[in-house]
């Protein structure tokens, strides 16, 4: 029987959901049990029959009303095509990161609370901050923020690490003032090392 | 006693006033006063990149504002001088995130603490202008010889002088001695007849200026600059010395030679 319709309240009654794909006899059913059985349930509510998805003949449409009186102690009974609110599953899909396909030029900023990819530059004046790790697949220029909610074992790595400022955790470090800036690419990691954040090769 | 603040201003951009408001306060700090910039052009900050501190920022205004730090943890000290500090503007947000009366309060805070604050507007008229002028109790004016930069000066006098700022001080940046004898640019009496108040300081056209930003180092720094000493003698003229304006040179016959074979 639950598996032809499912209830749901609303703030002035009952809404009946029938289920996508039941066919007008098991509906016939179901309902006339339903209401044989349980009618007293719905005292004084109205009764939303929610046809949505439903393809019903005229002679099905009165069938069906003819039963739905069987609840007699509803107050009013509605016919309604609304959307059904998809239930949230429970197992969410967690992603642990976000992938961004684009350049982030000054003044833009990204902000995730898991890990951040990034397929392009960090330009100077632009800002990535994730509680996870940073990514970077070309120049990172910009300031970065590892770790925001205070994990220390997020790491930054980029195919060239030459950002304005740096931090993981809540440690900071900022380029060199005199650092060459040479277009050669190199991949470098940067991470906590007890109190200090050190950069390597990769 | 409190300090004084000042707002550079401009109306119309590129005229140089993140330049000027840098170097000033470069130049004042100089002569061992505590200053503090205050760059307002949220969204487009730039002040940062010209004092070379740009890699130091971690609070900015709008932190300050919304009470995520304290204005001391947002102020900036000078990697060259001590009493030189900058608050910078936020990059990722734009002008309506300060109230005028945000900045006035701000700017009433640091005084208490400074000898000067000087306040970067940003070109326009519009919020971030009226944001920067709000805390100010004097203007100094950036305009360069041409009649766009001076008509838009001129807007910018009228309209300080509605919220109260009244005898703006003027620099002319970016002069050409040659080009003015040359009739080629405007002189430096002609836009001080159409603007119609005093004059801070003119400030030479200056190669030096591109690479002193690009370095992050004032070019007030440099003591070979002639632009350097007119910022430098601006900084004087606003601490309350009465100096002369600095006399213009065109280019003689041998420094022109010089270039022309590539010896200097």
């Amino acid at each position: 029987m639950s598996s032809v319709f499912s209830f749901q309240a609303v703030s002035d009654g009952i809404v009946m959901n029938f289920r996508d794909g039941s066919t007008f006899g098991s509906i016939k059913k179901a309902v006339t049990l339903h209401a044989s059985e349980a009618s007293g349930f719905f005292t004084g509510v109205n009764l939303y029959l929610n046809l949505s998805g439903l393809e019903l003949a005229y002679e099905q449409l009165e069938e069906l009303m003819k039963i739905v009186r069987n609840y007699k102690k509803v107050n009013k009974i509605y016919f309604t095509a609304r959307k059904i609110k998809e239930e949230k599953k429970v197992n969410i899909n967690k992603s642990k990161a976000v992938i961004i396909n684009r350049t982030l030029r000054s003044g833009q900023q990204i902000k995730n609370q898991n890990s951040v990819v990034i397929v392009g530059d960090v330009n100077p004046g632009a800002e990535v901050i994730a509680g996870g790790d940073i990514i970077v697949f070309g120049r990172l220029r910009g300031v970065v923020h590892a770790g925001a909610g205070g994990n220390q074992s997020s790491q930054v790595a980029a195919l060239k690490l030459d950002p304005t400022q740096l931090r993981i955790a809540s440690s900071i470090a900022r380029s060199p003032d005199d650092s060459n800036d040479s277009s050669e690419m190199l991949p470098e990691r940067a991470f906590m090392n007890e109190e200090s954040i050190m950069v390597e090769k990769i | 006693m409190p300090g004084k603040t000042i707002v550079v201003t401009s109306g119309k951009g590129g005229v140089g006033k993140t330049t000027s408001a840098a170097n000033i306060g470069t130049a004042l700090a100089m002569h061992g006063n505590k200053v503090c910039l205050i760059d307002a052009d949220i969204g487009l900050r730039n002040l940062d990149v010209v004092m070379g501190l740009e890699n130091r920022i971690v609070y900015d205004i709008v932190d300050v504002v919304e009470n995520n730090c304290r204005l001391e943890q947002a102020m900036i000290r000078d990697k060259r001088y001590d009493g030189l500090y900058l608050l910078p503007a936020a990059q990722t947000r734009d002008k309506t995130s300060v109230t005028p009366f945000q900045m006035k309060e701000l700017v009433d805070e640091l005084k208490n603490e400074m000898d000067f604050v000087i306040i970067d507007s940003p070109a326009g008229i519009e919020q971030g202008f009226k944001n920067a002028i709000s805390g100010a109790d004097s203007a100094v004016i950036v305009t360069t010889p041409e009649i766009s930069a001076v008509r838009d000066a001129d807007r910018i006098i009228g309209l300080l002088e509605a919220e109260g700022l009244r005898d703006p001080e003027v620099i002319i940046n970016r002069i050409r001695k040659d080009m003015v004898d040359r009739g080629d640019m405007m002189g430096i009496e002609d836009m001080i007849e159409i603007l119609a108040i005093d004059l801070l300081g003119i400030v030479p056209e200056d190669e030096g200026i591109v690479v002193s930003t690009n370095k992050g180092e004032p070019i007030a720094l440099n003591d070979k600059s002639k632009a350097g000493e007119a910022y430098r003698n601006i900084a004087l003229r606003i601490m309350g010395e009465d100096l002369p304006m600095m006399k213009l040179e065109s280019e003689s016959f041998f420094s022109k030679f010089k270039k022309l074979v590539g010896l200097s």
